[in-house]
């Protein structure tokens, strides 16, 4: 697809393919995701999503097709040089650090554009110093968004938080990695309705920051409200593209979600 | 620096040592690691010789020499137990060739500094010696194990430790390989099983300002005390740093860790050879004192498993655990000797019971688990993420199931690269 309105286009995809085994989990994939702009993939159970998010990140490796970032091919880089890149995730079965505390779950966000080593941390190196200084000043500007739900639990063992603070704790770590493009695996699952709109209002006020997001989301309600474009996707194939309007009146969409015999009712 | 806005994050958690007392074993940790605690325990532990030696001198009880050296071995397997944390509490790395390493600084030491092949290094270059060395041992093994983990892992470092003490036993004599002779016929490196004698110790003055003469037992006291001081603080900044943190997150979630940017294998090995040259030198320090390098204890599985037993009665990953566990496994034995006969069997008691009571050890927050994952590897795994997974909703998505066995799979995909 075209991008829209001209924007820099931060996430090419082109013909991802993965399969397992005999099984093709995604299939000759393309997307486009542009700068500043809220993104949706949707699709019913099993559809590949979260198989591309993978892809994306680095986790698995796709049989075939290029996933470029800011025009850089990513495909074939160890997961954390995609980090490097500008890629941070979050994970659909969320995947804090239990023992760490919150800040330091956050910290790791900072991991990979800080500068600090094991020599360094003993000597107390200026650079070494300055790093960790940075990286913490970080965690501050990572939990901007939380500042009420995190600040009072930053000293507290991730395992200790609840499930809808975990999730927040696991998208702050991932603003901390400073990305050009942030994947988010289902962020609202398993929270309850008013916790869902106040991530959609998250949502939304990290684009505002200028940040393209990806998201997988099952909730329809709220992929509707706060994507800019959705793509839905069903055996590993996209099926339809589009403003959220014109995806939910696709008779495809609705056969992909309800069968046949919904579609053509 | 006060100016910085991040400063109000940055600031130190003001609760006293009280509060933290209360807040259960991550707490009496942070509250035992803390520089206001640590630093009078080692002023303390460093005065206990001379504490020894002044009861000596001014009553009918003998026993400042022995206690001293009791003393000594205590410190020494304190260190080694600290050593073993980092790669196995901080990066959950199942290492039981782990006493290998130690063996490998004293016969390293041993031969720099003996008349084994008449070398005689000065203290600084045979410390250069011994970390290059047990480093290089650790690449060796390293490099290509660290692509394992769980109990693959552990197999293979249990081969390297069972090799390696073979490798010493055989080295009395050249070696013979594919009927080809290396070397002269009086070659003779490690010994066999007679070790090396006569190992000089480290060339030190026997006297210090205000203290007087020093004798020998007391000077390897402090010394090994001197070590674990060090490799405490070292410790402690790298957990409190991007290194550890990286650490404690691979252990955590190596998934999640690759994902945050972290070069998960680099990482490893950085953790099992710092480890091992840790243990390099506690060997060395040890081949020293006792003027001996043994193939046994030093190359024993019994050793690693008793340095093992320290770190997990202490709590994995906790070092006031390891100096807990330490002390807890040297000293009663000297105390109960008429006993010694029971040694074992107490043991193994006290260790079922500390097993089931509290598996995260005395002071650890991390318990040894088995869990099976992918082809039944048991892993490292803390008690909460047991919990968290039941706890989490309901799987949405089919393929999340199918993620976890290939992601599994990929973990272990040789073809990863770095």
């Amino acid at each position: 697809m075209e991008a829209v309105s001209g924007r820099k286009a931060v996430l090419e995809i082109r013909g991802l393919t993965r399969r397992f085994g005999g099984l093709t989990a995604v299939d000759h994939f393309d997307v486009d995701v542009n700068e500043g702009e809220i993104v949706s993939l949707v699709g019913p159970n099993g559809a590949g999503k979260t198989t591309v998010f993978n892809l994306i990140s680095g986790v698995l490796r796709p049989t075939t097709g290029s996933v470029r970032l800011l025009g850089r091919e990513l495909v074939r880089l160890p997961a954390h040089r995609i980090t490097h890149q500008g890629v941070a995730r979050t994970f659909q079965n969320i995947r804090v650090f239990p023992q760490l505390t919150v800040r330091e779950n956050i910290l790791l966000g900072t991991h990979h554009w800080t500068r600090s080593g094991m020599l360094g941390s003993v000597t107390f190196w200026p650079g070494t110093v300055r790093a960790e200084r940075a990286a913490q000043a970080e965690v501050h500007t990572a939990i901007e968004l939380f500042r009420e739900r995190l600040e009072a639990r930053l000293e507290d063992p991730a395992f200790s938080l609840s499930y809808a603070n975990r999730r927040r704790t696991e998208i702050a770590r991932a603003l901390a990695a400073r990305p050009k493009l942030l994947l988010l695996d289902e962020p609202a699952a398993g929270m309850n309705p008013y916790e869902r709109i106040e991530m959609a209002g998250l949502i939304r006020s990290m684009r505002d920051r200028g940040l393209t997001i990806f998201l997988i989301e099952h909730h329809m309600p709220l992929v509707m409200e706060i994507s800019d474009r959705v793509v839905v996707m069903d055996h590993g194939v996209k099926i339809a593209e589009g403003l959220p309007k014109e995806v939910h009146s696709n008779p495809r969409v609705v056969e992909a979600y309800l069968g046949r015999r919904a579609a053509s009712a | 620096m006060s100016a910085q806005p991040a400063k109000a994050v940055v600031a130190e958690p003001t609760d006293s040592l009280r509060q933290l007392w209360h807040s259960g074993p991550a707490g009496w940790n942070r509250a035992l690691t803390r520089a206001r605690v640590l630093l009078p325990f080692f002023l303390a532990a460093l005065a206990v010789p001379l504490v020894l030696q002044y009861v000596e001198d001014n009553s009918s009880w003998i026993g400042a020499q022995y206690w001293t050296l009791i003393l000594a071995t205590c410190a020494m397997y304190a260190c080694l137990a600290v050593a073993l944390n980092l790669v196995v509490g901080y990066a959950g790395l199942l290492n039981l060739g782990f006493i290998a390493f130690f063996g490998i600084g004293s016969y390293a030491y041993a031969l720099v500094a003996s008349d084994q092949i008449h070398q005689h290094y000065p203290l600084w270059a045979a410390v250069l010696v011994v970390s290059i060395v047990t480093l290089a041992f650790a690449l060796l093994v390293g490099v290509p194990a660290l692509r394992l983990r769980g109990d693959y892992l552990a197999i293979v470092t249990l081969a390297f430790g069972l090799i390696m003490r073979d490798v010493v036993l055989e080295l009395d004599r050249p070696p013979v390989l594919a009927g080809h002779q290396f070397g002269p016929d009086g070659l003779n490196i490690t010994g066999g099983t007679n070790g090396i004698h006569q190992v000089q110790p480290f060339n030190l003055p026997t006297s210090l300002p205000l203290l007087g003469p020093v004798p020998h037992y007391r000077m390897y006291y402090w010394i090994f005390v001197g070590f674990l001081a060090l490799c405490i603080y070292l410790m402690l900044r790298w957990r409190s740093t991007r290194t550890g943190r990286a650490w404690v997150a691979i252990r955590d979630d190596e998934l999640a860790a690759r994902a945050m940017g972290v070069n998960t294998f680099k990482y490893r090995l950085l953790a099992f050879a710092t480890s091992a040259v840790m243990a390099g030198i506690v060997g060395m320090i040890n081949a020293a004192q006792i003027f001996n390098a043994f193939p046994s204890p030093n190359f024993d599985v019994q050793t690693t498993v008793m340095v093992f037993i320290m770190v997990i009665l202490g709590g994995l990953g906790s070092i006031p655990g390891a100096i807990l566990g330490a002390i807890a496994f040297t000293v009663p034995p000297f105390l109960l000797q008429q006993f010694v006969f029971y040694k074992y069997l107490v043991i193994s008691i006290v260790l079922i019971a500390v097993m089931v009571f509290r598996p995260e050890g005395l002071l650890g927050t991390v318990s040894i688990r088995p869990r099976k994952t992918m082809g039944g590897t048991v892993e490292l795994l803390t008690a909460e993420s047991t919990i968290e997974a039941s706890e989490l909703p309901a799987v949405t998505d089919t393929e999340a199931a199918d993620l976890e066995a290939v992601s599994g799979a990929i973990v272990e995909d040789p073809e990863w690269k770095l």
